[in-house]
C-alpha cells in the first residue's frame, strides 16, 4: 500500500509541473498588460513603466518562467501584483472557509445522495422513486445563484431560521452548504441508484438471496458496496468543482473564498495569485483523488488484491 | 411499512409547495403602504451607541483602505469613516475648513498655504501637522506608492514647504483650479505617517487616519469592523454635532449580489444597505419599516462613446443619426422605472460648471436618422441591418463590466431602437485583459462608461488628449480646440470664468456627439427606520458620523 502511495506521489510531480506550465502559457498568452491594468487605463506611460519593472514583467518570458519554477519549489509565491500582499497569506485567509464549505457541501451530498439512490432503486417505480428522480433532476439542473437566492428568501427573510451572509459560524455554513451541496447530491443519487439497479440483478445477488440472506443484508453489505464504485469516482471530480467552483455560492451568500479570490485575481490579471491559487487547488485535487483511489481498494477487495 | 413512506412522500411535496409559495410571496410582504416619506418622520432625540451594519454593494477592492492608492468607488465608501480632509465642499461647491482652519492662495495661483488645527491626532496617537501634510503628499507623488486617482487629484504637485509646526505651503508648477475641491475627497485623506513606516506594505490592510471612525478589524474579502474614535473632536461645519461619532460601532459587509443585499435589510440582518435595484428601491420607499436616501453621485455620466476615429463613425453625420435612433428617455424610463433621468450632458447635474444649455439639445428622431443614413448612401438589407459597399452598419460595443447598475439591459433597449433605424448594436462581453488592450488600441466601435470625480476637470481625462495619459482618452476625440478648453478649466481659478469654459466645452462634446450621454446615477442607501442621520460628503459617499440608531 505504502508502495503504491509513493509511487502515486511521485507521478504527480509532473501532473502538477504541467498544470503550472500550462498555466503560465495560457495567463502570458490572454491579452492585457497587467502592469497597465493595476494602473489603470488613463494612467501615464512612465507609470506603466514603472509597475512592468517592479512586477518584473519585462523580464524575457523564459526567464519568468524559471523563477517561477524555482519560486514555487521554495514554497515562495511572490507578492500579489494588486495589493503588494505575499500570495501566501492572501490565500491562507481564505483557506478556511473554503475547506468547511468544500467539507461540509461533501458531507451533505454524499449523505444525500446515497441514501436517496439508495431508496430510489429499493423502490423503483414507486412513488418515492419518482419524487427522488423528480428531486434530483432538479437538483443537477437548478443554477446554483438561482437556488442560493431562494434559500435566502425561506430561511432567512420569512422564517428568520438562519444567516444569510458571513462565515465563521456553523448557522452560515448551513444555507451555503446546502446550495452547493444540492448540485452534488443530485448527481450522486442518480449514481447510485443506477448501479444499486444494475448490481441488484448481478447473478451474485440471486444466490445470496438463495441462500436465505434478508434482504437487508443483502442489500447493505453486499449490493451497496459494489454499487459505491462509481460514485466514488463522481465524489473526486465533484471535491474539485467544491474548492475552486464555488465561486457563485460565495458571492450570493459574502463569503470569504478560493474561488472568489481566484475570479477576481484573473480579471485584474494578478499572475502570481492566479498561479499559487491554480497550483493549490491542484495539489488539493489530487490529494483527494489519491484518497478516493485508495477508498476503492477499503471498499472493494478485488483492488486490493489487484495490486 | 409502505404506508408510511407515502405519507412521507406527502409530507415532503407538501413542504416543497410550501417553499415555493413562500417564496413567491417574497416581494409583497414588504409592500405594506402606510403614507409619508419615511425619511421625513420625526425621531426624537439622539440616542447614542449601538452598532449599525452596512451591506457595502461591491467589495472593497483587494482589501485596500489606503486613502492613496485604492480608487474605487466602494472603498472611498468605506475609507470616508476613516480618513479627513484639509477641506470640505458643500453641495453649492463652496469650500469651507475642516483639517485646515484657513488658507492662503499666492499671487500666481501656484502655492496653497494652509494653516493647520492643532489639536488632530491620528488614531495610532500621533499628531496631525505639517509634517504629516508634506509626508501625505509626497507619498503620493512618489512612484513607489504607487498611487491610484490621488495622484490625478494633486495635478501639477510639486512639493510642500513645512513653515512651522502647523502651517503648510503646498506648490504646484502651474495653476491648478481644481485642487481645493479634490482636497475635499477621500482620496487626499490624510494617513498616519507613523503608520505607514511601521506597516510598510501591509499598510492598505491597517489603515490609520484621523476620522471618527478606527479599524479594529479586517477580514480580507468579506468585512471591515470600525469602532467611533473616542478622541474625535475635529468635524467638518457640515456635521450636525462636535466629539465623537454616536455610533459605537460600524460593520461595513460586502454583498455584491444584490438580491442578498435587499434581503439582509428587508430581515434586519444589517440595518442599512446601498445601491438599490429600481424595482426594490420603488417596494422600499412605500414601506414605513424602512427609509430610503438617494443622491445625486458627482461623476462622467454613464455615456456611450462612439469612436471618432474608426470609419464610419467618424463621420459626424452617422454618430448623429445613431444618436437620434435611440430614444433615450424611454429607455431610461423603462429600465429604471422612473428611479432614474435621463442625462443630457457628459458630467452629473450637480457638479460645478454644469450648463443646462445642453437638455433637450437633441431629440429621438426616426426620420432624421432614417434620411441621414439614406444621404449617406447605406441603405437597408434583406434581414433589415443597412448596409454600403458590402459593409454592414454593425456597431461592435465593447464591454467588460457586466450589468452592473443594469447598464446591460439599458443597452438591449437601444440595440431594439438601432435595430428599427437599420443599424445593428453587437454586444461583445471581454475579460477584463482584452478589453483594456482592445479599447487602448481603439479597436472598437463603441464603449460606454462613467466616471466618478466631484470636478470638472475630469473632462480632461475622457475627452483631452492631453489627459494624464498623455495619449490617449476614452472618448478618442482629438480636439484641439476642446483640449485648449479643457486646458483652460484647469488652469482658471475664478469660479465663474471656469463655469463659462465648461459650458463651451459641453456644448461642444454634445454637438459633436463625441459623448451620448445616458442616464444620471442616483446613489440609493436604504436603511431600517431607526436609522437616522447618515449624509454624505461632497462627491457623494456616505459619512457615518452623524448617524444614530433610535432604541
Amino acid at each position: 500500500m505504502i508502495k503504491y502511495i509513493l509511487n502515486r506521489i511521485i507521478v504527480s510531480v509532473p501532473v502538477i509541473l504541467g498544470s503550472l506550465t500550462l498555466v503560465f502559457i495560457i495567463i502570458h498568452w490572454l491579452p492585457g498588460d497587467p502592469a497597465q491594468m493595476i494602473a489603470g487605463d488613463d494612467a501615464a506611460p512612465e507609470r506603466v513603466d514603472f509597475l512592468r519593472e517592479q512586477f518584473g514583467l519585462n523580464e524575457p518570458l523564459w526567464k519568468q518562467y524559471l523563477d517561477y519554477l524555482w519560486n514555487s519549489l521554495r514554497g515562495d509565491f511572490g507578492h500579489s501584483f494588486a495589493n503588494s500582499q505575499p500570495v501566501l497569506e492572501r490565500l491562507v485567509a481564505q483557506l478556511p472557509a473554503t475547506l468547511s464549505l468544500a467539507v461540509v457541501s461533501t458531507i451533505f451530498a454524499i449523505v444525500v445522495g446515497v441514501a436517496l439512490g439508495v431508496l430510489s432503486a429499493v423502490y423503483r417505480n414507486k412513488a418515492l422513486d419518482y419524487v427522488v428522480r423528480v428531486i434530483s433532476l432538479l437538483g443537477v439542473s437548478m443554477p446554483k445563484f438561482w437556488l442560493g437566492i431562494l434559500l435566502i428568501l425561506v430561511f432567512s427573510v420569512h422564517l428568520r431560521l438562519l444567516p444569510a451572509i458571513g462565515n465563521g459560524s456553523f448557522k452560515q455554513l448551513i444555507l451555503p452548504s446546502f446550495a452547493l451541496g444540492l448540485t452534488g447530491a443530485g448527481m450522486l443519487t442518480r449514481m447510485v441508484r443506477n448501479s444499486v439497479l444494475e448490481v441488484i440483478q448481478e447473478p451474485f445477488v440471486v444466490t445470496l438471496r438463495s441462500k436465505g440472506l434478508t434482504e437487508r443484508a443483502v442489500l447493505y453489505r453486499h449490493v451497496l458496496r459494489n454499487a459505491l464504485m462509481p460514485a466514488i469516482t463522481v465524489l473526486g471530480v465533484l471535491v474539485g468543482e467544491m474548492l475552486a467552483g464555488a465561486v457563485v455560492t460565495e458571492t450570493v451568500f459574502s463569503r470569504q473564498g478560493l474561488g472568489k479570490l481566484v475570479v477576481d485575481a484573473i480579471n485584474q490579471k494578478d499572475i502570481p495569485v492566479i498561479q499559487a491559487a491554480i497550483l493549490i487547488t491542484g495539489i488539493f485535487t489530487i490529494i483527494v483523488n489519491l484518497l478516493v483511489d485508495i477508498s476503492y481498494s477499503y471498499v472493494d477487495p478485488r483492488v486490493r488484491k489487484a495490486r | 411499512m409502505k404506508k408510511s413512506w407515502v405519507k412521507a412522500v406527502k409530507m415532503a411535496t407538501i413542504l416543497l409547495a410550501l417553499t415555493l409559495l413562500l417564496s413567491a410571496c417574497g416581494d409583497g410582504s414588504s409592500q405594506a403602504t402606510q403614507g409619508a416619506n419615511a425619511a421625513e418622520v420625526d425621531s426624537g432625540p439622539v440616542t447614542p451607541g449601538g452598532e449599525l451594519v452596512f451591506a457595502l454593494g461591491g467589495i472593497v477592492t483587494d482589501d485596500n483602505l489606503d486613502a492613496h492608492k485604492a480608487g474605487n468607488a466602494q472603498n472611498g465608501r468605506v475609507m470616508r469613516s476613516l480618513y479627513d480632509s484639509l477641506v470640505v465642499e458643500l453641495p453649492d461647491h463652496s469650500i469651507k475648513p475642516w483639517l485646515a482652519t484657513s488658507w492662503e492662495i499666492s499671487e500666481d495661483k501656484k502655492s496653497y498655504t494652509f494653516h493647520l488645527r492643532k489639536d488632530v491626532k491620528f488614531h495610532d496617537g500621533t499628531p496631525f501637522n505639517a509634517e504629516a501634510v508634506k509626508f501625505n503628499f509626497d507619498r503620493i507623488k512618489d512612484p513607489a506608492t504607487k498611487a491610484s486617482s490621488s495622484l490625478n487629484e494633486i495635478g501639477s504637485y510639486v512639493s510642500t514647504d513645512v513653515l512651522d509646526e502647523y502651517t503648510a505651503r503646498i506648490n504646484f508648477s502651474a495653476p491648478f483650479a481644481p485642487f481645493l475641491s479634490n482636497a475635499a475627497k477621500v482620496d487626499l485623506g490624510f494617513v498616519s505617517p507613523a503608520a505607514v513606516k511601521k506597516y510598510g506594505d501591509k499598510y492598505p490592510q491597517n489603515p490609520v487616519g484621523t476620522g471618527p471612525f478606527k479599524l479594529v478589524k479586517l477580514v480580507p474579502g468579506t468585512e471591515v469592523q470600525f469602532e467611533k474614535n473616542p478622541d474625535y473632536n475635529w468635524a467638518p461645519p457640515t456635521a450636525k454635532h462636535q466629539g465623537p461619532a454616536y455610533l459605537d460601532k460600524l460593520t461595513v459587509k460586502y454583498v455584491p449580489e444584490e438580491a442578498t443585499r435587499i434581503s439582509v435589510l428587508q430581515s434586519k440582518q444589517v440595518q442599512a444597505a446601498d445601491i438599490i435595484p429600481p424595482q426594490n428601491l420603488v417596494a422600499l420607499k412605500a414601506d414605513n419599516q424602512f427609509r430610503v436616501q438617494e443622491t445625486e453621485l458627482l461623476q462622467v455620466n454613464f455615456s456611450i462613446y462612439l469612436n471618432p476615429q474608426k470609419a464610419p463613425w467618424n463621420d459626424l453625420k452617422v454618430r448623429e443619426a445613431v444618436r437620434a435612433a435611440m430614444d433615450l428617455d424611454a429607455a431610461v424610463k423603462t429600465i429604471y422605472l422612473g428611479t432614474s433621468k435621463q442625462a443630457w450632458s457628459p458630467i452629473s447635474p450637480s457638479m460645478l460648471g454644469y450648463t443646462p444649455t445642453v437638455e433637450n439639445s437633441w431629440k429621438p428622431d426616426a426620420a432624421k436618422a432614417n434620411q441621414l443614413l439614406d444621404d449617406l448612401g447605406w441603405v437597408k438589407g434583406a434581414d433589415g441591418i443597412r448596409e454600403k459597399d458590402g459593409k454592414k452598419l454593425t456597431i461592435e460595443f465593447i464591454d467588460t463590466q457586466g450589468n452592473r447598475e443594469k447598464r446591460l439591459d439599458l443597452m438591449a433597449v437601444l440595440q431594439q431602437q438601432l435595430k428599427q433605424a437599420g443599424v445593428e448594436l453587437k454586444v461583445v462581453s471581454l475579460p477584463s485583459g482584452t478589453y483594456s488592450e482592445r479599447r487602448l488600441k481603439g479597436d472598437y466601435d463603441l464603449v460606454a462608461a462613467s466616471q466618478f470625480s466631484g470636478d470638472p476637470d475630469v473632462l480632461r481625462q475622457i475627452f483631452s488628449t492631453k489627459g494624464p495619459s498623455k495619449k490617449n482618452n476614452l472618448a478618442r476625440a482629438n480636439d484641439p480646440q476642446l483640449d485648449q478648453w479643457l486646458e483652460d478649466g484647469y488652469l482658471e481659478n475664478d469660479p465663474e470664468k471656469r463655469k463659462e469654459v465648461y459650458k463651451k466645452a459641453q456644448e461642444w462634446i454634445i454637438q459633436n456627439v463625441y459623448s451620448i450621454p445616458t442616464y444620471v446615477f442616483q446613489y440609493s442607501l436604504a436603511s431600517v427606520q431607526e436609522v437616522n442621520g447618515i449624509t454624505f460628503d461632497s462627491p457623494g459617499w456616505p459619512v457615518f458620523y452623524d448617524a444614530w440608531i433610535k432604541k
